[in-house]
């Protein structure tokens, strides 16, 4: 984030010896340039920009591969890692450099980044492969050309590089017949290095091993050759290794660290495993990485004789109702316009001062000399705050600038408004905070504790949530199984592609514009309204499009300090936090951990469950206590369960801060209960879809928290039809090269949408005749890639018979729009489709009415059609007798018909304990994973979701929403989590977050939806923003378990704990 | 502040920018040309891909020192008299996309993919996005596209 001021010199030599003088006079204050792929990456983590840059892309003699006159391969230092990996040479005598060149970085790095850079970072990826190559490397030096042992080299005491050019590294032309590599890393590909690991093999006549070479290097591995292991196969064949005692060798001679990602321990087991993996196959890797268990492969499901039908929701299997979203266009073009890219010529940058401690008392602050610097226009800090210092959007608990004492790393002291970027983090850096520093409390179940230090005078319970149903104790007495566990969920990050940012300028009427991407304007603006102390009449809020939210930007983020600083600038501000100040200062998913004790009788029925949540809310409010509320209302799952006893708290921290994201407690929930479900049918005997359908819901039956709910019950056709899936037959077991175990699992979900029936949630639209002869459907909803817009086309087009592109969505806006409720709790779709239905008969009979009177007919001889009024009797759709455009013209603007609703949005009636949701939607997922049995590591091949929402108003978003949700899920299951230490995170951008990669995505993902309702659900369609994450991880966890006969609790997977309890590593000693 | 000059979809450009001014940031704030996005800086996500010199590059990972007067083409300079690239047309006709963030990333980088190997599989093709997050789609209709663009140019 900080980036040094330094000017840089750059000196591009023509020639290496050039290159070598000057590398000779500056020394240290220089720094060689080669493909320049890590300069960037090293600012980032804070390095110092040189004085002194030696570009060497003149030497052209430095690129290229040749085949030298004894046969060695000569490969230029600056040959990009491209050219190498496509090079036919490389390709055909040396595919395992080939391959270890393609595991760095990706496509577009490669092409800039070379081979020099990485063999002279000293620690770079491709190292272990050229050490078991035995690669020698070429270098400039005060002698000239010498040619050194690439081991020799990087482990003299120098540093390797030092007043040296790496000219060439050359591979001997002996080539090893027998050759591994591996990269293991954090996710499947374009991942940090976990640890590499590589072996060269070399034979003589009679199949014995003459020569060796094993190596192990990357990420924060220096590189090393395993001499004593090497050694210790010579003179043997293949065939006659005892790889037991081989895998004993390598590690104990590797020396490797331990960072907060993966153990030491880990990283050894996985190398070693790796080099036995490539040189005996699966044969070898049963001697040394457990056997595969082969007894767990649940067969395949029975049959559930319910009739249901269902449509794969694609392009290929809907055609016909495929349609293009109208926000498309600009956005291939790349002329779609994002509030972060909006620039005037009067705007001054904003940024934001952070606390950088997780818990201190402000003793002072001075701004002073920052508000001299010349160019800062603009200081403020809590002293700014006329209003309401506090936002959140349940308990405004988090202060727009922090007062009296910081709670997080991100808490926001100060902020300021520059000319540009470079005077803004110079005035920054001049803000002098005095700061005590106050004991942390970084745990949410020792935050309770009665000595914990107080995050706030409140206490730091935030919510303490439950019920009891039932006779719960007798039950579990006369059980006749029980499964009990924890779970325990990550700090998911929203890691939207556009960061929290946008702009804010006062108005010549004395008002203010604010421009950030958000998921409900209006309660922005009320919040906003509160802080500055004035009528929310006088902001007007524009938060959308946005590039991607997830719940992210549900909670206000740079509003306050964007609208404090326009208003006291007088002038546009814009603002866009970095990823790593999103990382420290953005919501996360607040973690939980969930005891779970479930208890079912002989013949499989449930008939008790017990569950006791605690989440890490971080320390602010915000939505946090809705989260658990939501997870409490799914402790049943999609079940009856008739004795029942439920806790959940949440613990203020100083975390970070928790709130709204997508699944909102029911993700998690269903991750714990799902996976008792799929345990209990295991001990009852039961495969798992036997188990679920004696157990699931009935149509008709009270909700969970005693509400009366909608009809259209899916769950046994939901089931059902995955049941039938032909997943289950794809190849399971151990794969045939002996590395793999494939399994199937299944979990199913119930969803809730809307906010429930505690607090006021409410729809609104109005439909209006534009100047220009559009339908404008104005919603207080924002973009933020669902596809509303396309949604809201359709709701109206079908409603008034018109044709999509006859209707403009007018959203996003509070000065255009009404406010329709928050973009989240997969409320949308209901609202939009209800609306439509609510103002379009009005909408279409004022149409008709207005059209009737110019053409001098009557209205019941007209109708509406594409682009305008017809003849209600035509048979074949030819132009319009009146377009929209000329009905328009006709009129004047107060003649212009419109139409408005407002509606509460539908909620249960009943006895209802709690905040309960009346509309539901289902799910059946299925997975197929295949667990590495040299890694650990979990990939998922297949991912099936079986859907019923009602009727599906776009294909293409449908699937969109689904797709998404399943591959966060994923990435919630296998490898996201926000690591934090102490109050300070470790994760601070894609480098040390894993989102998952399109490696990590599946390549076979399906969904299928059942779009009828029950005869008489006057509904609509439900929205399915979460459905698409919500059984995404138990199923991923059955899956594991069908394939090796464990259950994993703990999100997201370790494959360390995979390792150790498959048998692949050893458990390390206490 | 150091003159850099190139040329950017066909035009000469030139701007008088920090030497460590990256070519993203060259191309977004010097040049205003906003297609091209910044999802993290530090060449994680390949939001910021464009073509230098005829190969994607993620433009956070380069000087724009580095880029001078090299060609330099981004999504803004992709469509033809106003007609799309057959990869931005499989883009929309496929909903390659949902917030967009990722989209001229991914579309650069396939452009480039295409133009080097014509005979495109889904593998090849998952393999070569390995460099690019896209946090909304799940990445399954941008494979689909970039193969429907492929068969298309073929
Ligand atoms: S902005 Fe360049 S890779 Fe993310
Ligand atoms: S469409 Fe949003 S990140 Fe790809």
């Amino acid at each position: 984030m900080k980036k040094s001021l330094v000017a840089p010199q750059i000196w591009h030599p023509e020639e290496v010896s050039e290159a070598w003088s000057l590398l000779k006079r500056f020394g240290k204050a220089a720094r060689v340039l080669a493909g320049g792929t890590a300069v960037q990456l090293d600012w980032a983590a804070g390095a110092p920009v040189p004085e002194h840059w030696i570009d060497l892309n003149r030497l052209d003699d430095l690129r290229g591969v040749t085949e030298l006159a004894d046969g060695g391969i000569w490969i230029g230092a600056l040959t990009s890692l491209s050219a190498l990996r496509h090079g036919a040479l490389i390709g055909k005598k040396l595919p395992m450099l080939c391959d270890a060149v393609g595991r760095v970085g990706s496509a577009g790095i490669r092409n800039l980044a070379t081979l020099g850079g990485n063999v002279a970072s000293g620690s770079g990826c491709i190292i272990p492969a050229l050490l078991a190559l035995d690669a020698e490397v070429e270098l400039f030096t005060a002698k000239g050309l010498v040619r050194r042992n690439l081991r020799a080299l990087l482990s003299s005491s120098l540093t390797p590089m030092e007043g040296v050019v790496l000219v060439a590294i050359v591979v001997p032309a002996r080539l090893p017949a027998k050759t591994c590599f591996e990269k293991m890393g954090l996710r499947r590909a374009f991942t940090p290095s976990v640890i590499n690991a590589a072996a060269g093999l070399w034979f003589d006549g009679a199949g014995n091993v003459v020569k060796a070479r094993l190596a192990i290097g990357g990420g924060i591995t220096p590189p090393q050759r395993l001499s004593a292991a090497e050694h210790s196969l010579i003179g043997i064949p293949l065939s006659a290794l005892d790889w037991t005692s081989l895998k004993r060798d390598m590690l104990g001679e590797m020396r490797v660290p331990s960072d907060a990602f993966r153990s030491a321990e880990y990283r050894r087991n996985v190398a070693a495993n790796a080099i036995i993996a490539g040189l005996g196959g699966g044969v070898a890797l049963d001697a040394v990485a457990g056997k595969a268990s082969a007894h767990c492969f649940a067969s395949i499901p029975a049959f559930v004789p319910v009739p249901y039908s269902e449509v794969e929701v694609s392009r290929a299997a809907m055609s016909e109702r495929w349609r293009m979203r109208p926000d498309v266009t600009a956005k291939v073009e790349g002329a779609f316009t994002y509030l972060t890219d909006i620039r005037k010529p009067d705007m001054l940058v904003g940024r934001v001062l952070r606390a950088g401690y997780p818990h201190a008392r402000i003793l002072g602050i001075d701004t002073s000399e920052a508000e001299a610097l010349p160019g800062v226009h603009a200081v403020v800090t809590h002293r700014d705050v006329k209003g309401l210092n506090g936002y959140g959007i349940v308990i405004p608990d988090q202060p727009a600038f922090c007062a009296d004492k910081v709670r997080y790393v991100g808490d926001a002291v100060a902020a300021i408004a520059a000319e540009s970027e470079e005077i803004a983090e110079r005035a920054l850096a001049l803000i002098r905070v005095d700061y005590e520093v106050l004991p942390i409390v970084d745990d949410a179940e020792r935050a309770l504790a009665p000595d914990a230090p107080l995050v706030h005078e409140s206490g730091n319970l935030l919510a303490d949530l439950g019920l009891e149903r039932g006779k719960v104790d007798e039950a579990f007495a006369r059980a006749a199984h029980i499964v009990e566990d924890v779970y325990v969920t990550p700090r998911q990050m929203h890691a939207f592609m556009e960061t929290e940012g946008g702009y804010a300028e006062p108005t010549p009427e004395g008002g203010l514009l604010v421009c950030v991407a958000g998921q409900h304007g209006y309660r922005d603006r009320m919040q906003l309204a509160r802080i500055l102390d004035v009528d929310e009449e006088c902001i007007r809020i524009v938060s959308s499009p946005s590039g991607g939210a997830f719940g992210g930007k549900d909670e206000l983020t740079v509003q306050p300090a964007l609208a404090l600083l326009a208003l006291k600038a007088g002038r546009p501000v814009r603002l866009q936090l970095d990823r790593w100040e999103s990382v420290l200062a953005g919501t996360k998913r607040q973690p939980m951990r969930i005891r779970m004790r479930t208890a079912c009788d002989a013949e499989g029925y449930l008939i008790a469950q017990e569950v006791d949540a605690i989440a890490d809310g971080g320390a602010y409010a915000s939505l946090g206590a809705s989260v658990v509320e939501t997870a409490l209302e799914h402790v049943t799952g999609a079940y009856r369960i008739p004795n029942v006893r439920s806790r959940g708290r949440l613990a203020y921290t100083n975390n970070g801060f928790g709130g709204a994201f997508r699944g909102f407690g029911c993700n998690e929930m269903l991750f714990a209960v799902e996976s008792q479900i799929g345990r209990l049918a295991e001990k009852a005997g039961l495969d798992p879809v036997s188990f679920r359908v004696r157990n699931l819901r009935q149509p008709g039956d009270m909700g969970y928290l005693g509400q009366v709910v909608a009809p259209s019950d899916r769950g046994r056709e939901t089931l059902a039809a995955a049941a039938a899936s032909d997943l289950w037959a794809r190849e399971r077991g151990v794969s045939a090269d002996g590395r793999k175990v494939i399994g199937v699992g299944l979990a199913v979900a119930l969803q809730g949408s809307g906010l429930g029936s505690a607090i006021g949630d409410s729809g609104a639209a109005r439909l209006s005749l534009a100047a220009d002869g559009k339908i404008e459907a104005a919603f207080g909803a924002e973009e933020i890639g669902q596809g509303v817009l396309a949604l809201i086309q359709e709701s109206v087009a079908r409603v008034l018979g018109c044709e999509r592109d006859d209707v403009r969505p007018v959203i996003g806006d509070t000065a255009k729009t009404v406010d329709s409720g928050s973009t989240t709790a997969s409320r949308m779709t209901y609202v939009v489709w209800r609306s439509a239905s609510e103002t379009g008969p009005e909408l279409s009979a004022k149409l008709l009415a207005a059209a009737a009177k110019e053409m001098g007919k009557q209205s019941e001889e007209l109708a509406i059609g594409a682009g305008g009024i017809y003849d209600a009797r035509r048979n074949v759709p030819d132009v319009p007798l009146l377009s929209f455009a000329a009905l328009a013209q006709s009129l004047g603007e107060a003649e212009r018909p419109s139409a408005e609703c407002g509606f509460a949005f539908p909620i249960s009636h009943g006895t209802v304990e709690g905040n309960a949701r009346f509309l539901h939607c289902h799910s059946a997922v299925l997975a197929r994973v295949a667990v590495d049995r040299v890694t650990g590591m979990v990939e998922v091949l297949d991912l099936d979701q079986h859907t019923a929402a009602g009727p599906v108003m776009d294909v293409a978003n449908y699937s969109g929403q689904i797709e998404g949700g399943g591959v966060q899920g994923l990435g919630f299951t296998l490898t996201e989590d926000t690591l934090i230490e102490g109050g300070t995170f470790t994760s601070r951008n894609f480098d040390s977050y894993m989102v998952p990669m399109i490696a990590d995505a599946p390549a076979n993902m399906r969904v299928f939806a059942m779009e009828e309702l029950d005869a008489g659900d006057p509904y609509g369609p439900r929205g399915v923003g979460e459905l698409g994450i919500s059984a995404v991880s138990p199923a991923v966890a059955a899956a594991v378990a069908d394939a090796v006969g464990i259950w994993v609790v703990e999100a997201p997977f370790s494959p360390e704990k995979i390792l150790i309890r498959t048998g692949g590593m050893s458990a390390p000693a206490e | 502040m150091t003159v850099v000059s190139m040329t950017v979809n066909g035009k000469s450009v030139s701007a008088d920018v920090e030497a460590r001014t990256l070519l993203v940031h060259y191309i977004r704030e010097a040049l205003g040309l906003t297609g091209t996005h910044v999802g993290c800086d530090t060449s994680q996500c390949g939001a910021c891909v464009v073509h230098v010199n005829g190969r994607a590059v993620k433009s956070c990972a380069m000087l724009a020192g580095q880029a001078e007067g090299a060609e330099v083409v981004t999504v803004e300079g992709l469509a033809r008299d106003g007609e799309l690239h057959p990869v931005q047309k499989a883009f929309r006709e496929h909903h390659g996309l949902q917030c967009g963030f990722c989209t001229p990333g991914m579309i650069m980088t396939a452009v480039d993919m295409i133009r080097r190997k014509p005979q495109l599989d889904e593998q090849t093709v998952r393999d070569e996005l390995e460099g690019n997050i896209c946090r909304c789609t799940g990445y399954h209709n941008i494979v689909k596209a970039i193969l429907a663009a492929s068969e298309e140019m073929r």
